[in-house]
């Protein structure tokens, strides 16, 4: 007992620490987000949920809002699966498997931005590898279409390493025994997979689409380098739109209350997951 | 496992003092980095001048601030560079203006800002620094973009304007004058492009950002249009219609300028045109001395001109360029005009222009001897920037400039058609501006 009240006053500093640096900003960014607050109009008063309701009406925002699930579906749909395939196939026992493991993670290691530039190269109508190597001369980044898928490639091919990592250390833990008991009961291999591999790799799974979909959701600094969200908005994403919105144009309120809407959908998101983590599935 | 058998000289204290000494621990952390006091005078003040990326050498501008330093003893002056990208510049500002910091004194700021920073108070009224007599010897488009409701309040610090780069070797060799107007330069492109196989005719800036939007402008100004004329928004016109869908036939009917202009920013075409494969490129004044270079594939077969117009019309550039204020809340103003001062002169102007190629904004600077041995074409640049037209001087051109990048997005990809993006334009311009 006399532990439990130690641990407890021992908890206090870092939430005051949490408090100060994450608490704090977030009650006023909603408390700016009821705010219509123009910088250069010098306007700054209580305007309640207008900031909200206007949402509905602006176009700007419902497209960034689409973009945003897209892609975060297709990233997150394209990673997980590439993902699974890669891990099983290097979960086996094979030579240079430690090479092969360190050489996967590399995408993973390059910075972010530099990725994007990266990308942006390779994506080149004119001097780019990729025309080259499928001998086309397609616009990736200058046509709506291509533009967010171009977006979605990228993000797939810098974090499936991600998945395939986290994934496998679920693998590891699966004993032997149990496939060798499933082989017995004369399980075919897609047997093996889908009655005994998914189940057990669940909660890891779980894991992985946690983090792959709060951070698809969030998408800024790839995207921002590799198109700055055009060619005519095709590829800007919510915190795209925010940051625009907030330090381009100063509009302190409306920017809030963008910023507030992408917090609200990764809260949303993540409770969704933990229900279902915490929901029947344990090892 | 046991571990709990060792005792801590802590474990004894009761939880209270511990989580009250960690709190204490922490706050005075915090309070370490809030408050950083100046060292105690010794009679010389520190001011802090924030800028963008030095192009070249940053050796070359500590060097002038030496020469500042040597002359004024009492004064020393740390130069720190923010990010290279003009957004995050901004962006900078705004946090740090918006929070009243005065951890910088003066500040290097893009044409567009200064209204801006001026409406929101963060600047210092600078007007007795420059008497009225002095500031006709600069550049007009840059005195109209730093004036801000009759006061000046920044320095135009050097200056860009766009420019038409052609390659003189093509022209000549197939007996043909640089365009005066657009109709011009698209027969002058189709025609030299089909006998030049591989090459392109005509490169711009097309990618959604501030160039494009600066891009455009040329096109609607040198048809007579405009996007904001006295303080209505003007955007919609027939002229600027003309001039938009003029700009989607370059990429579409005409076929001169490559599709891959609509992500392209100034260095894929400077890349692209310094290698030899385009005709014609708009860009600004910079990209002339990396042509110069031994080792470029072009150098000795550019030229330079002011952009073509539409017919009946005068030729328009956008003025581009960076201008040097002082912080509203500087604790040493004095000081930090003092350096402004210096590194406006004409003195500072001349040593940036031959030594970074920085284009003076003042203009007896274009008669200078020396400069003109060192860069002949300096002088032919004097017209353009005579008549460089800055986008619209209006503290609430932030928000105009997002609806236009995207809108003029729309146009060139098109997912719009060019009478629909300036329909839409004007009035998300329009709502914007009624806001209050």
């Amino acid at each position: 007992m006399r532990n439990e009240e130690r641990g407890r006053w021992f908890v206090i500093p870092s939430l005051v620490l949490l408090s100060l640096v994450t608490v704090y900003p977030l009650i006023y960014v909603i408390y700016l987000s009821l705010q219509r607050r123009l910088l250069i109009f010098d306007v700054s008063r209580f305007v309640g949920i207008d900031n909200y309701v206007s949402l509905a009406g602006d176009a700007r925002f419902l497209n960034a809002f689409k973009n945003t699930l897209y892609f975060t579906a297709l990233s997150v749909t394209l990673e997980l699966a590439l993902g699974l395939a890669a891990a099983v196939l290097i979960n086996r026992s094979f030579r240079l498997k430690g090479l092969v493991r360190a050489v996967v993670l590399i995408p993973w290691a390059i910075p972010t931005v530099v990725s994007a530039r990266m990308w942006e190269w390779i994506y080149n109508t004119d001097f780019g590898i990729l025309n080259h190597l499928i001998g086309a001369k397609i616009n990736w980044l200058g046509s709506p279409f291509w533009a967010i898928n171009a977006a979605v490639f990228m993000d797939v091919w810098k974090t499936t390493p991600f998945v395939v990592i986290l994934l496998t250390a679920g693998l590891q833990v699966i004993p032997r025994e149990l496939y060798q008991a499933a082989r017995v009961d004369g399980a075919g291999r897609w047997a093996v997979f889908t009655r005994i591999v998914l189940p057990l790799l669940k909660p890891v799974i779980l894991v992985v689409l946690i983090f792959r979909t709060l951070d698809a959701f969030r998408v800024f600094d790839a995207i921002y380098v590799l198109t700055g969200g055009g060619p005519a908005n095709s590829t800007e994403t919510l915190s795209i739109y925010a940051y625009k919105v907030l330090f381009q144009t100063l509009r302190f309120g409306y920017g809030s209350t963008l910023a507030v809407v992408v917090f609200l959908c990764t809260g949303a998101i993540s409770v969704f997951y933990i229900r279902l983590l915490s929901k029947g599935v344990r090892l | 496992m046991r571990e709990g058998t060792r005792t801590y000289a802590w474990s004894a204290a009761p939880g209270w003092m511990v989580s009250a000494l960690l709190l204490l621990v922490l706050l005075s952390l915090l309070g370490g980095c809030v408050s950083k006091k100046e060292p105690a005078g010794d009679g010389v003040t520190t001011i802090v001048f924030k800028h963008g990326k030095i192009a070249g050498d940053p050796a070359l501008l500590r060097r002038l601030i030496e020469t500042f330093e040597a002359r004024n003893p009492d004064i020393r002056v740390k130069d720190e560079t923010l990010p290279a990208s003009t957004d995050e510049q901004h962006q900078f500002y705004v946090i740090n203006l918006e929070g009243k910091s005065r951890d910088f004194d003066v500040l290097s700021m893009d044409v567009i800002w200064v209204p801006e920073f001026a409406k929101t108070g963060w600047l210092r009224d600078l007007s007795h620094l420059l008497p009225e007599g002095e500031r006709d010897e600069f550049f007009p488009g840059p005195m109209q973009a730093v004036t801000y409701r009759g006061a000046l309040y920044a320095v135009p610090w050097y200056i860009d304007a766009g420019l038409l780069y052609y390659r003189k070797d093509l022209l000549d060799k197939y007996g043909l004058k640089p365009p005066q107007t657009w109709q011009e330069l698209v027969k002058t492109a189709r025609y030299v492009t089909e006998k030049e196989p591989g090459l392109y005719g005509f490169i711009w800036q097309g990618k959604q950002y501030e160039g494009l939007v600066c891009n455009v402008l040329e096109y609607f100004w040198s048809n007579g249009g405009d996007v904001l004329k006295n303080g209505k928004v003007v955007i919609n016109s027939p002229e600027n219609v003309e001039a938009l869908r003029f700009m989607t036939d370059l990429i579409g009917r005409y076929g001169v300028t490559p599709r891959l202009v609509v992500t392209a920013i100034e260095e894929p075409t400077r890349h692209i045109f310094g290698s030899g494969r385009a005709l014609f490129m708009r860009n600004w004044p910079y990209a002339w001395n990396i042509f110069q270079r031994e080792d470029s594939p072009v150098r000795g077969k550019v030229g330079v001109s002011r952009l073509p117009s539409f017919p009946g019309k005068p030729s328009a550039s956008t003025l581009g360029g960076w201008q040097l204020g002082v912080n509203r809340y500087s604790r040493n103003p004095e000081a930090a005009e003092r350096f402004v001062r210096f590194l406006t002169s004409a003195e500072a102007q001349k040593t940036l222009a031959l030594t970074i190629g920085y284009k003076p904004t003042r203009r007896s600077l274009y008669r200078d001897p020396d400069l003109i041995a060192q860069q002949p074409f300096i002088a032919s640049l004097h017209d353009v920037f005579m008549t460089a037209r800055p986008r619209p001087v209006t503290p609430y051109y932030m928000l105009m400039t997002q609806v236009m990048q995207s809108e003029f997005s729309a146009a060139l990809s098109g997912t719009k058609s060019p009478e629909d993006a300036l329909k839409s334009a004007q009035e998300q311009i329009e709502q914007m501006l009624g806001a209050e």
